[in-house]
């Protein structure tokens, strides 16, 4: 019995054993970036990104992939978020696994952070360089100072080939080229090799001898002032000296080698152009709202009037980047995430076409399990129950129309 | 052998035990440090000292001395007052690189993929053989802090400046000037760090044109003297023995 208990011990052992090493080789990617745990209010009623394009889906190191798009800043954006007065067009990535290129709102390079204004529409584009070979979510995202990242939506893009293949030449305006990837490093060990040897050697002039016991008891006896000698001072000078006349021939050198420097680029750039689009003829007035929890579904009641001259159809309500698409009007070609496309997720109660000057109340609901999924749900638990999206209507000829609604939004439990 | 019986017999043993309590305290010491600096620093000097696109004339000049005085000074004022050991700067900084090091490589470089030549440390090393020697051949805390902290703050710009120069070198990039390091800084994507977290040439040194590091340096080094004071007291209190009977005696 005692031999089967023991035996019993000791294979529990190695199981425990095996099961924590196994837990230690188990290290899955981390490939999300956070956007569902987001608040859902932050995602519906900040920036609206739409019509974006990923160039491609899979990219050889070197090779460059396009994210452009337009986004819109909500006019009703929230007070406990900072207005987006200093803004950077980021892109969420985990860490450099492709470079940016380059990054543009509205034309202009943006390096460096934006003053954006509600209410305004802007075009945008970022260019990135494949660098490290994977699978790898790409994000748009905006990063609002006082707000923190608002993220927009992601698209898997896998990187092929050696990342030692990577390389990102540069040509300084004194005509030197250089490759970015790996220029100074060499310059960067050397000195802090030499001067991490002449603390070394410090350190040991002081270690060779005997350091603690002895030296404690000689400071306890009163002896302390013979604990350092003349030596000792000497050799002070010399490191003293030596590091002081060293670094000042270093400058002096550095500064021969690199005649042209320049200080750092900072500041916040204003002036950026947005989208001129032309003022929608649809007009839409939200009469309630209502987000059925059991049904994962959004009811709107709209009186939609068409103020244009050709009649229209709403085809898409996005949120949050989540696109619910009415089939009979819009059809997806743009490759869209399919986690974040609801294809069939829009019903409109009367969507025959509106006729110019003609107004209609419909019901127009929005369901899809990206309610949930993405954890918009959690808008009812927001302290500032409001909804905000994007309504897309087309007219007979293909036409699109942009209509920003937002209104209060009651809760339906049962 | 009894407890009250010495556990060597003879003086070349007593030194041999010396010896390894020697390199054994060190040790210690040197780790406890490289841990406890290190965190201090990456809290108080953090991205100052992660990235070369923060290494600027005006913030990372006055911030970085200031904050980094803070542990050779404490452990100056032990390892001086108790043994007259002049390496506690040098040690502190030592294991601090050696921390920050292991740090830049592994992760930054080894798990994230950023070149090292965006996220090198800054070089402390010199100031640190200043504060030492002045400790060692002035044997006073106030010339140290005076004299020691204010060569501490002057000498950084200095002793980086060989490393940093190459990425002040300016680019044209689509229209927009850069320098390298602005250059890095924006290719190699910080998802979580956006431009405008970067505290880089803010400030109201205007009138001093172009030739603001000097002066941030001198700035620098006014507060580091101020600092001194504070953290050797700090290691003063800290490397106290009242806690032991016989001392307290």
């Amino acid at each position: 019995m005692k031999i089967i208990k023991d035996k019993i011990a000791s294979l529990s052992f190695v199981a425990l054993l095996m099961a924590l090493t196994a837990a230690m080789f188990y290290t899955p990617t981390a490939s999300a970036h956070g956007e569902k745990s987001q608040a859902a209010f932050m995602r519906m009623r900040t920036i609206h990104w739409y019509d974006l394009n990923w160039s491609k889906d899979e990219v050889a190191v070197n090779e460059t992939v396009t994210i452009s798009g337009k986004f819109h800043v909500f006019g009703g954006w929230p007070e406990s978020v900072d207005e987006p007065d200093v803004s950077f067009l980021n892109i969420g990535i985990p860490g450099p696994v492709f470079i940016r290129a380059g990054s543009w709102i509205g034309g202009q390079l943006v390096p460096r952070s934006v003053a954006l204004s509600l209410g305004e529409t802007y075009d945008f584009k970022v260019l990135l360089k494949a660098r490290r070979p994977g699978d790898w979510h790409v994000h748009t995202m905006m990063n609002v100072q006082g707000g923190g990242p608002i993220i927009g939506p992601g698209k898997w893009v896998t990187i092929t080939g050696s990342m030692s293949q990577f390389v990102n030449p540069i040509v300084t305006l004194t005509g030197k080229t250089l490759d970015l990837e790996t220029y100074n490093i060499g310059n960067i060990y050397f000195w802090h090799a030499i001067w991490y040897a002449v603390g070394v050697a410090w350190m040991w002039y002081w270690a060779k001898g005997p350091i603690f016991i002895p030296r404690q008891l000689a400071v306890a006896s009163g002896k302390a002032n013979t604990l350092i000698s003349s030596g000792d001072k000497k050799v002070g000078i010399a490191f003293l000296v030596g590091t002081i006349v060293a670094n000042a021939v270093l400058m002096g050198t550095t500064n021969e080698a690199y005649p042209v420097t320049t200080p750092l680029q900072a500041g916040t750039m204003r002036g950026i152009i947005p989208l001129e689009l032309p003022v929608p003829s649809v007009s839409v007035v939200v009469d309630d709202a209502t987000y059925r929890v059991p049904g994962r579904a959004m009811q709107m009641s709209l009186t939609i009037t068409n103020n244009g001259d050709s009649s229209v159809r709403l085809g898409e309500f996005m949120t949050a980047s989540v696109r619910f698409l009415e089939p009979d009007v819009l059809e997806d070609e743009t490759g869209y995430p399919d986690d974040l496309l609801a294809e069939e997720g829009l019903t409109v109660s009367d969507n025959s076409p509106l006729a110019p000057g003609e107004t209609r109340s419909v019901s127009v609901t929005a369901s899809d399990a990206a309610w949930e999924v993405y954890r918009l749900a959690d808008l009812i638990y927001d302290p500032d129950s409001r909804f905000a999206g994007l309504l897309f209507f087309y007219d007979e000829a293909g036409n699109r129309q942009m209509v920003m609604v937002d209104a209060p939004l009651i809760p339906s439990f049962i | 052998m009894s407890a009250s019986q010495s556990a060597v017999r003879s003086r070349a043993e007593a030194v041999a035990v010396s010896r390894t309590f020697d390199w054994m305290i060190l040790f210690v010491l040197f780790t406890v440090v490289l841990g406890g600096y290190h965190i201090h620093f990456m809290l108080t000097g953090g991205d100052w000292d992660f990235w070369s696109d923060w290494k600027d004339r005006r913030l990372w000049v006055t911030v970085v001395p200031i904050v980094a005085i803070t542990f050779p000074a404490a452990v100056q004022a032990c390892l001086w007052w108790r043994y007259r050991l002049p390496i506690g700067a040098t040690l502190c900084v030592l294991a601090l690189l050696l921390g920050e090091w292991i740090n830049r490589y592994m992760n930054f470089w080894g798990w994230t993929y950023f070149p090292i030549n965006i996220c090198f440390p800054s070089q402390l090393i010199p100031g640190a053989i200043i504060l030492d020697v002045v400790l060692m051949l002035s044997g006073s805390m106030t010339l140290t802090a005076v004299a020691g902290g204010l060569g501490w703050g002057l000498i950084f710009y200095p002793s980086n400046w060989p490393v940093i120069a190459p990425l002040h070198q300016p680019v044209e990039y689509n229209g927009m000037m850069f320098t390298l390091a602005d250059l890095s800084g924006y290719h190699y994507v910080r998802t979580g760090t956006p431009e405008y977290i970067r505290m880089v040439e803010k400030g109201t040194l205007r009138t001093f044109g172009k030739d603001v590091a000097p002066v941030s340096a001198f700035f620098s080094g006014f507060v580091s003297v101020i600092i001194y004071f504070l953290w050797h007291f700090f290691g003063k209190w800290f490397a106290g023995t009242g806690f032991i009977a016989d001392d307290a005696s």
